[in-house]
Order: structure tokens, then sequence, then C-alpha cells
């Protein structure tokens, strides 16, 4: 079947079986190695996308959910001028170790502060809920959203 | 000693960095590992489905190993595939592999195994109450004193009791194999921790019919904690196995589903704890613990985890009179393996529930019956070896003071008595050995090797792997700094047993222990051989000299000695020290524990990276209350876990707050640090529960099911 929809910015086509996983279209048939597959049943988070804005797990999508849509994926995020900021922050306070997981999270905290932007950990800690992370215990992932929360505002970001 | 940027952020962060599954070859197939689904059994036959073309699969099983059906492990008990009999559950009977990943699996899905059930033992409790099913070589260390028990003194005698715990590394198990035929050579890239472990397993597996493996560190590994030490080798044989026979490079990534299923565990246990203390001067005089180890259906390591089990099970704490076996038992259950702690959460968790237990019937507070007893200069463990410092005291103070323990230990039992929900805290203290147990650094005999390029550029060539605990980056920052060159210039290279000498394996809390600190000689040495102040300079000015090679071996302690039969000596050359707090919050409507905050205070020695440090304190910290509070593998009555849907790990918002502080971190010496804050949450956990609600509960973890049993029992 052809699936027709918008991949980070530009207009594709794809001819794959109309219930092939997303995150199946994403790294075999385009390549895109940095959605990740973490536990295969919309659990973890490490394979989250922006689908017309929203994180989603794609290892629970499929490739007719994504007709006429706008896809995101990490290596486009990180891209913008928000996605190179949100990556130098984590990287600054050291927030990553084995780093599976962590494209999933640069997609929730993109998410994150685009909608919102405030430097609220509680809030913070809702937005990344639908993430894990069995490195870290979350602190400095935090941290980093927390720091890049204050950058933005301080470059008026927004 | 400075905060700098791990070398492998942004790559990790961007999605660019390659894992295992990111790998891919022209005409590469996809292997499976086809497991039983059973627990035990005699084998009969497998049928393979109809109306498939067996000539498009590439299927190995037992008979088709050229080398030894045997997995090199300390005890060579595991064979890489079923022969005769199955002994458990997610046991490997065959390899299969095919170019399509989906047709690969609703093949495996369809295949029938003909067998006869055997009576099998897969309850934990069921194993590891019945001493019939102890197996393998009985550990004793024996420090009895011929004391006399005075009959004033109070006797303690208590069973506590842990799960299995799964590692949920995020990378599940994977491994990519190729063959050259004109080299006989076999490759392998894995998501591994110890190169030269599956080095042999392959060569084990593979016999004759290859000249060499070379065993290569995928770029990013996704996390270990311990589940790509062993499981490794038996993927990469039988991988390694299906790209010979299919003459084709063959990947085999497990689903998470799979890799819950048949990867190892933490060990559970069942530690029995007899106490003697005297009530006057407060200090427990004798002390008798029977350690068991649930090892699964085979040995494999766990020979090794109940060694460290049996020489951290006394704590920290000075016992004049103490013996303590250890024992590994039976059941059909996948072999458990190695773990972050490996052994010691189990035993500091039995030891520390059990001081509160001997402070509750002492009626005195559990942080004064620690000071009382607390390993001090010149104190002896149970292994004879002395004690050189006294900072595990100094852990306790600080802890004691940041958290405040003493104020809200009074507030809460106020509180307590006008309310239904209680609030609680608890605390822990311990010690955790650095480097292999006993003799074992020596007989790795370590080596690591540094390389100055004609550009200046240092790459440092070792075996240990960066599975997330930012080796590459700490190991490049010791011999940066050595040397005096930028971090820019200094690299390691990715593990790879052809080019990488065998600098052990990456476990242990050993990479900057035993590694880091050869690798920060050498270069202190290259420096001194040299006499540059700048290296740049020198190298422009002897550019014929380059590239410069520089070697150098582990060089055993001639004053540090273990005898392995009667486990009497130095078990460790250092200890790394910690005491910790936690404050809970008990919902009486619901069961439910809520941690409020965690503070942990640790000596590891120099920090080398302090965010790094952090940050491996962090992940300590919440695997170990999650190992206290809500992890649990299997156990009769509630199944065995699926996925990450049933294995309730801790997300953002059960995050309690943490609180980590580093003592003597200006120290010269850098000591281990991975597993350390592993070991102390879960039991200071279990003691503040005590504290809230007066109920002591032996076995972990502590879910409201467990706890709504125990207060139903109590009445």
């Amino acid at each position: 079947m052809e699936i027709k929809f918008s991949l980070n910015g530009n207009d594709v086509i794809v001819d794959v079986p109309p219930m092939k996983r997303l995150i199946d279209v994403l790294r075999d048939d385009f390549g895109l190695s940095g959605t990740k597959e973490g536990c295969g049943e919309g659990e973890c988070g490490a394979c989250s996308i922006l689908l017309n804005g929203l994180p989603v797990t794609s290892c629970i999508m499929n490739a007719v959910h994504v007709i006429d849509k706008k896809v995101e994926t990490v290596e486009y995020l990180a891209e913008t001028e928000l996605g190179k900021l949100l990556i130098d922050c984590f990287d600054e306070v050291n927030a990553v170790q084995c780093g599976f997981c962590f494209p999933g999270f640069v997609v929730a905290a993109y998410h994150y502060i685009k909608e919102k932007a405030e430097a609220d950990e509680q809030e913070i800690k809702h937005a990344l809920s639908g993430n894990i992370c069995r490195c870290t215990g979350y602190v400095k992932v935090i941290d980093a959203v927390m720091l890049t929360c204050q950058r933005v505002k301080e470059r008026g970001m927004r | 000693m400075k905060n700098i940027r791990r070398c492998d952020g942004v790559a990790k962060l961007n999605g660019s960095i390659k894992f295992l599954d990111d790998y891919k070859m022209e005409d590469m197939l996809y292997g499976y590992l086809y497991y039983a689904k059973f627990d035990h059994g005699k084998l009969k036959g497998i049928k393979y489905p109809s109306g498939y073309d067996l000539n498009e699969f590439t299927i190995v099983n037992a008979q088709d190993i050229p080398g030894k059906n045997e997995v090199p492990e300390p005890e060579c008990d595991q064979p890489f595939m079923a022969e005769s009999e199955v002994l458990h559950f997610g046991q490997i009977m065959l390899g299969v592999a095919h170019a399509n990943k989906d047709k690969l699996k609703i093949f495996c899905e369809a295949i029938e195994v003909e067998y006869e059930e055997l009576p099998a033992i897969t309850d934990i409790d069921e194993c590891l109450d019945d001493e019939n099913n102890a197996f393998g070589k009985v550990l004793e260390i024996d420090h009895r004193r011929n004391i006399k028990i005075e009959s004033h003194w109070i006797k303690t005698h208590h069973i506590y009791r842990t799960p299995h715990q799964e590692h949920v590394y995020m990378e599940t198990q994977g491994m990519l194999a190729y063959f050259k035929p004109e080299s006989r050579v076999m490759n392998v890239i894995g998501t591994l921790q110890c190169p030269f472990f599956v080095k042999e397993a392959v060569e084990a597996i593979m016999g004759d019919n290859i000249s060499d493996a070379i065993v290569e560190a995928s770029e990013g590994i996704g996390g270990g904690f311990g589940g790509k030490e062993d499981f490794p080798n038996v993927i990469a044989g039988i991988t390694a196995l299906l790209a010979y026979k299919s003459g084709k490079p063959v990947k085999t990534v497990l689903d998470r589903a799979d890799d819950i299923l048949i990867t190892t565990k933490r060990h559970p246990s069942r530690i029995e704890i007899v106490s003697y203390t005297d009530p006057d001067s407060q200090k427990i005089k004798s002390l008798r613990i029977d350690l068991r180890l649930d090892a699964g259906a085979y040995q494999t390591l766990s020979p090794v985890v109940l060694s460290r089990s049996v020489l951290h099970a006394s704590g920290g704490y000075s016992i004049e009179d103490s013996y303590i076996m250890g024992r590994l038992f039976r059941s059909n259950t996948p072999p458990n393996g190695a773990f972050r702690g490996f052994g010691a959460p189990q035993a500091i968790y039995a030891i520390e529930a059990h001081l509160d237990r001997v402070a509750a019937h002492l009626n005195i507070d559990p942080y004064r019956l620690r000071q009382n007893n607390v390993l001090q200069i010149g104190a002896e463990l149970p292994s004879s070896q002395k004690i050189r410092e006294d900072h595990l005291a100094a852990c306790l103070e600080k802890v004691v003071e940041i958290s405040d323990y003493q104020k809200k230990n009074e507030e809460f039992k106020l509180w307590n008595k006008t309310h239904t929900d209680k609030r609680g805290i608890g605390l822990s203290l311990g010690l955790h050995g650095g480097g292999y147990t006993g003799n074992g650094e020596n007989m790795l005999d370590s080596e690591v090797r540094i390389l100055i390029t004609a550009d200046a550029d240092i790459a440092i060539y070792v075996a240990n792997t960066d599975m997330g605990q930012g080796a590459y980056t700490t190991l490049a920052q010791m011999v940066s700094e050595a040397i005096d060159h930028p971090i820019s210039k200094t690299k390691v290279i990715n593990p790879n047993t052809g080019k990488t000498p065998n600098s052990g394996p990456t476990v242990a809390s050993r990479t900057i222990y035993i590694v880091g600190n050869l690798l920060r000689k050498l270069a202190l040495q290259i420096k001194a051989d040299l006499q540059f102040s700048d290296l740049s300079a020198y190298v422009k000015a002897n550019a014929d000299d380059f590239p410069l090679e520089f070697r150098t071996r582990f060089l055993p302690d001639p004053d540090i000695y273990f005898d392995d039969d009667t486990y009497q000596g130095v078990g460790y050359k250092d200890f790394s020290w910690a005491a910790c707090v936690v404050e809970i919050y008990f919902h009486a409507d619901t069961y439910e524990v809520e941690i409020k905050k965690c503070w942990n205070v640790m000596d590891v020695g120099q920090t080398v990276n302090p965010s790094i440090a952090m940050g491996q304190a962090h992940g300590g910290i919440i695997q170990g209350l999650a190992f206290g509070l809500s992890e649990f593998f299997y156990k009769k009555g509630f199944g065995r876990k699926q996925g990450l849907t049933d294995y309730t790990m801790m997300t953002s918002s059960d995050m309690p707050e943490i609180e980590v502080e580093f003592l003597y971190k200006d120290s010269l010496l850098p000591k281990g640090l991975g597993e350390l804050p592993m070991d102390f949450p879960a039991p200071a956990l279990r003691n503040a529960f005590y504290h809230a609600t007066g109920i002591f509960i032996d076995e972990l973890p502590l879910t409201p099911e467990r706890i709504f049993q125990a207060m139903k029992d109590r009445g």
C-alpha cells in the first residue's frame, strides 16, 4: 500500500504493508535509526516521534496511521534551533549515560518546551514519565530540561 | 577532577551513534534463538512447520557444534544449546536464521517441540528452603573465636529474602557475526561488557573450524549493569555458528519479551542470620550466617557471585566471632548471573535488615547500634582482613547530619501516633570491594596500551567498554590529565580484541579503579621517560620517533594475599564505603510506600569526573530503591514477568528527591564506584517502613500486596 505523509519536513511516499510498524518504516525504509526500539509495546518511549506535533511511540503505530500526517523524528528535531539548544544542555550537565533512550527523551523534552517552556520540575517529570531510563535516575535529565527552559527564556526564543 | 563533557554525548542525543541493531551488512540474515517454553523435560523431537522451504532457513542445534557445547564460565556446566534434556524455561534448543525478520519470527513461533515433562523447581522458596537443592562448592568463612555466649546476651534469629531482579538495559542483547573464509576468522560485533569473554566463547563453540575470533564492541552499548557480562557469550556463540553454516553475516537481536524471559537475572537469596548482642555494651558479639543463592539451572558464574556475597555478608561491622556459610541452590529457571553489586546487595540487605531487628530487640535507636558496631581502623573482617580507614563511620555521621535523621526520627514517631498514614526514616551502611575478589586481579593480569601518533594524538587501547558509565570519557580524562595533553586529542579506541590488549572485563567496579589507575601510571611514566612538558611540541621536534607505543601490566601487590580454600586474607585491597538514609510516606488506604527522599553519602576515593560520578550514583540509587520497592521477576502465584508493561520500574514521576555526597573525593586514588550506590537504598527503605509502621518485612520488594498481607497477618 502506498503511504503518503510528511517526514521531517518533506512529502514522502512509501510502499509498505499497511500494518507495518511505524518504527520499522522509519528505520528500515528511511534509514532513520535514531528512533530506537526498547520494548516494542509502547512502554519505554525510546521510539518516540512527533506525530502532528504530539509525542507518540512509533512501535505501536502502524504505517496507515500516518497517512497525510506530519512525522518528525529525532534526526530532524536535533537540527532545529531548539533541538540544538536542548542537546547542548543535556550534554553540558552530562545527563546522558548509555544513550539508548535519549533520542526519545529529546523528542519528549522538545515537545514539552515547545508547548510550555516553564521550568516547573513537577510538570517536567510528568511530561517525561512516558520515557523509561535505566541509567540516570532521571535527576540530570530533569536538570537538563530545566536548564533548557531557562536558556530559552534568556534568549527570548519564545 | 574536572566536569568535562562526555565524548559521546551529542551522538547519543541526536541518534547518530550506532547501537547493534543499527549495524547492517550486505546479504545479512537475521538470527533467532529458539528456546524451550517448559521448565524441565526430555527432548523427544522437533517438528518444523509445513509450508516452508526449509532450504531458505539456516538452522543449527547442539549436533552442529564443531567445538564444545559448553559456555566458558568459571563453572562450565551450561551448554550453548540443549542436547537431550531441557533444564529450564528459556533454554536455547536451536539457532535459526533467515533473510526476512518477519518470516523468521512466524516460522519460529510455529515450531513444535515434543518432550516428556519432568518435575521442576521454579519457585524461589521451594528452591532455597530445601537443602537437597544445594549444588557446587560450599564456601565457608570461619572466624569463630571460641567466645562464651552469656545468658543475658540477646539472640536475634531471622531469615531475609530477596527476589530476582531484571537488568532492563534499554538496548536488548544483540550480536552480529560474519565469517571470512579466506582467513578463517570469525568476526563478531556486539553489545557487550567483556570482549575477551565473548572471544573465548566463540572460539569454544567453533573449535578448529576458525583460526581466530575477533570481537568488537558496537559503537554504542545501551546499558549493561552486569547483564552483558555473561549472556553475550551464549548469543555470540550461536550467532557465529549460524554465520558459519549460512556463509552470510547474521545479526541476532532479542526482542524485549525474549530478553526478559531467557537472559540472566540477579540471584534470589535466602539469608538466615543468628546473632548474639551484649545489651550492656550494645555490641554484636557473635554472628552466624547461612547464605543461599538460587543459581538457576546451571552454576555458570554463580560461584564467583557467591564468593563476593559471603565476603560482604557481615556488612560494615566489627564482630568478634563469626561464621559464614554460602551455598548455591539449583532450580529449573534460567541461570542467574552478574548484576551490579554481584551478590553484595543481597548480603548487605540481609545484614542491614538484621541490624534493625537487633536494635528493636534492644529497644535502642538503629543509628546508635550502628555507631557502636561500625568498622573502625584495625577492626577485622571475618576473612581476617584488617581495616585501614575509618571512612565508613564518617559516611554514617555525614548522612545522619544531612538527612536530619535524628530530628525526623523523633518527629515522625509523634506524628504517627495521630495519623493513619505513616512516616518513616531508615538507615543502612556498608562497604563494597573494588575489583575482582581475592587473587582475581592477579590472575586477570590486565594489560593496557597507549599509542602516540605523529600528530600527537593519544590513542588508548583497553578492552573495557562504555555501556553508559562514561568509561571512554573518564579513562581518556585520566590519561589527558596525567600527560597534560588536551582531552580533544586523547581518545579511547573502540574495544576490539584484534587491536586491544586484554585489560580484563568491564565488571566489578574495576574500570577506573584498576584499568584507569594502570593507564594513569603509564601516562605518568611516559611523561617522565620522554621528559616533555608539552607533548605536541615534543612530538613535533622528534617526529621521526612517532608513532610510539607504550604498554604496561597490572602489578600484583606482594603484601596482598588471599587463600581461596580457607577464605582468609585480603578479599579486596580497597573498599568503597557508603551510608544511606531513606525517608518514606506510607499511604494506609492503598498500602503504598511513597519514597520521599534518599540520601547517600559515599567514599569512592577520587571522583575523576564529578558530574559523571554523580550520574552513576543517581542511577545506582534508583535501581537500588526499585529493588526494595517494586521489582521482581517470578514468584509462585504471581507468574513470570513478560515485558516492560508488567515489570515495574520507576519513571520520572515516581522519583524521590536524591541527595548524594562524596567524601574524600580529593584523595589520590579513585576506587570502585559503579556498584556501591546499588547496595544500600533497599535496606534503608525497608528499615524506614519498620520505623513508620512497626512492622518488619523481611522479604523484598515492599509491594502493596506484600504489605497488605503482612498487616493482615499481624491482625
